[in-house]
């Protein structure tokens, strides 16, 4: 019966570790997965350099100014020299210079703040990536998709739950923009850049907390075989 | 008048501190015989009692890191979001104190329920125990109306739309219904003085948690802990004291606990999350589908299993009050599930479906989900209700001498 109780519920909770996301998203490996122990300056700042130049077309990221990119890496003159080339003191928060009405007007409806984006998407930076690099114009791929066609206003994406989203294409083709390094500027390669950065702008906090996770969990490890231990010397007379 | 004989009160307080205070106030012996030396534990109790201690713990951890988040968080629609985040960045160690607090609720729900099967499975709340169960039913109530209030306050969009959803239920109070729901608000729709009354109640009803755990444990000791045999004890080599022996197992069993919370809270803070919430509270955009916190869920599947929304809403509060007269559902003599064949199958079978209504509970409200949610909907009543049947037909097995 009770072999039976926990397959049983070990049958319910499979489904429902899967249940909520509306459209299946690739998962890919990330850097920052796993326990790395810093932020790879280099994917940062090419990241940086799509978000500021494109994504900040529209997108604000409110939560973000340069001189937090001093934790990762970057020295003071760097960051100044970077916020400078965007008219900004070091202390201003990344927003996009267009104002929300105008967003509002343009694209009939309000364009998210990205600082979270990773963070607030089933599918986390998989789902972002998925969508910077989801948009097709292959007329069979999205017959299958919208059958009533895109509606006015809207663009195909195949990771965008329902499948049509007002946000055009940002990355419309390679070169968007120019790399510090050698890199070569592809559309994947820049969604990948930019899903990176959005990962730190979304938990500054992740690789330290993982950091500090494995000290906890170590010292915890040693203090419950102790406790273990010490109880059985206790207990010795009881049994 | 008899004379009375002159009480020798210890004056020495430098060399004698402990009775120097006994004799003002006993606090310390108050404490050593309530989970002390003083206080007689049965010798057989497993590693399901561990829950009750743990669940103590986790509302400490809860207040502290509560009381900590309190400092930094801005309870005003224009500001809650942006102070969580400012908590995340900006203040030192905020993340992780956020993050204790977050799948600390969690943890405190999956101690808490273990807790209650534990009473379920060996029958605790049996005779002469029921006021302790009672008060256990109400710690639980306020609690998950504590975590409900606590959800809201990041105010993304499930803490928005859960909030609107589940305030809206006590419409169907007759007659006074969206009264109450107004005057619950504080306004035509969950606001901002919505935001700061629940912000003043996630204060409050801890505390109030942690008068009635006073109670719970008093009410413990009238008879002292039930066991695994679920017989009374009958004589005094069958009991040891709390300390050192279920101390020191209450700390082996903290570190179990705290191997996976640590692990949750550092590398899966957001997995029982929903990552609508890291949108910030939209009145004007309703979410694809809105799901309560995972502890909800078993509670949210009957709600909706009921066509009839009154209906439902009866069921699901009914659900959580019919434990109050559970002790008089189940008139068996016998305790613990281990001597009674029928009873210890239908506990399996009950934990199964609160397990299964919580998987229906995060599924739509549609096809196959209704059905079955409706089927095991009956199955959680069934078992209430079968409970006086199953006690006058039910062969027990024969209960041993003494607990071993």
């Amino acid at each position: 019966m009770r072999f039976l109780l926990f397959s049983f519920i070990a049958l319910l909770l499979a489904p429902a570790a899967f249940a909520g996301g509306a459209v299946e998203v690739e998962k890919h490996d990330w850097d920052f997965q796993g326990l790395p122990k810093e932020w790879d300056k280099d994917q940062l700042y090419r990241g940086y350099a799509v978000a500021t130049q494109v994504c900040m077309t529209c997108h604000g990221m409110k939560y973000i100014n340069h001189r937090q990119l001093m934790d990762v890496g970057f020295t003071e003159a760097e960051v100044k020299a970077m916020a400078a080339e965007l008219n900004m003191s070091i202390n201003d928060k990344l927003v996009s210079g267009l104002e929300p009405e105008d967003a509002k007007e343009l694209y009939g409806k309000e364009v998210p703040d990205l600082s979270l984006i990773n963070k607030a998407r089933a599918g986390l930076a998989d789902y972002t990536y998925a969508v910077l690099v989801g948009y097709s114009e292959d007329p069979d791929e999205i017959h299958h998709a919208l059958p009533d066609g895109v509606p006015e206003g809207a663009y195909y994406n195949r990771a965008f739950p329902g499948h049509a989203i007002a946000m055009p294409s940002p990355l419309t083709g390679p070169d968007l923009v120019e790399y510090h390094d050698e890199t070569e500027a592809s559309i994947e390669q820049m969604a990948k850049d930019v899903t990176y950065f959005l990962q730190w702008t979304a938990e500054p906090e992740l690789l330290e907390r993982k950091k500090l996770g494995v000290y906890v969990l170590l010292y915890l490890l040693i203090f419950t075989v102790l406790a273990y231990l010490t109880k059985r010397a206790i207990w010795r007379d009881v049994h | 008048m008899a004379n009375i004989p002159p009480k020798k009160v210890e004056e020495d307080i430098i060399r004698q501190p402990y009775r120097w205070l006994e004799d003002r106030l006993p606090i310390i012996s108050f404490i050593d015989n309530a989970v002390g030396r003083g206080y007689l534990a049965p010798k057989n109790l497993n590693y399901l009692w561990n829950f009750g201690s743990l669940a103590g713990i986790a509302l400490v951890i809860q207040i502290l890191t509560g009381l900590f988040l309190a400092m930094h968080y801005k309870a005003d629609v224009n500001l809650a979001f942006d102070s969580v985040q400012h908590i995340m960045r900006d203040v030192q160690g905020g993340w992780l104190i956020r993050n204790l607090h977050m799948v600390g609720a969690s943890f405190f729900f999956i101690v808490v329920y273990a807790h209650i099967a534990r009473g379920l499975y060996y029958g605790s709340y049996k005779k002469p125990r029921e006021v302790l169960w009672w008060f256990g039913i109400v710690i639980f109530l306020i609690m998950m109306a504590t975590a409900f209030l606590g959800y809201v306050l990041p105010w993304g969009q499930m803490s928005f739309w859960g909030a609107t959803v589940i305030t809206n239920l006590l419409s169907v109070i007759p007659f006074i219904g969206d009264d109450v729901v107004i005057w619950l608000w504080g306004g035509y729709s969950v606001g901002d003085p919505t935001l700061t009354r629940f912000y003043a109640l996630h204060f409050l009803l801890p505390f109030v948690i942690v008068g009635l755990v006073v109670i719970h444990i008093w009410a413990l000791h009238m008879h002292g802990s039930n066991n695994p045999t679920g017989i009374d004890l009958k004589k005094k080599s069958e009991a040891i004291p709390f300390h050192p022996y279920y101390t020191i197992k209450d700390v082996f069993g903290l570190g179990v606990y705290l191997i996976p919370f640590c692990f949750m809270v550092f590398y899966l803070p957001e997995a029982l999350g929903h990552t609508d919430n890291y949108i910030p509270a939209d009145p004007m955009v309703t979410p694809a589908h809105i799901v309560p916190e995972w502890y909800f869920l078993p509670f949210y599947a009957i709600l909706r299993a009921i066509p009839i929304k009154e209906l439902g809403v009866v069921a699901m509060f009914g659900s959580i009050l019919i434990l109050f007269i559970l002790p008089w559902l189940d008139r068996s003599p016998v305790r613990s599930a281990r001597y009674r064949p029928w009873f210890r199958q239908m506990v399996y079978i009950f934990i199964a479906s609160v397990f299964a209504l919580g998987y229906l509970g995060s599924q739509p409200p549609e096809g196959i989900y209704v059905i079955m949610s409706q089927f095991f909907t009956a199955v959680y009543f069934g078992f209430f209700l079968l409970l006086p049947l199953v006690a006058k037909l039910e062969t027990p097995k024969p209960l041993p001498k003494e607990i071993t």
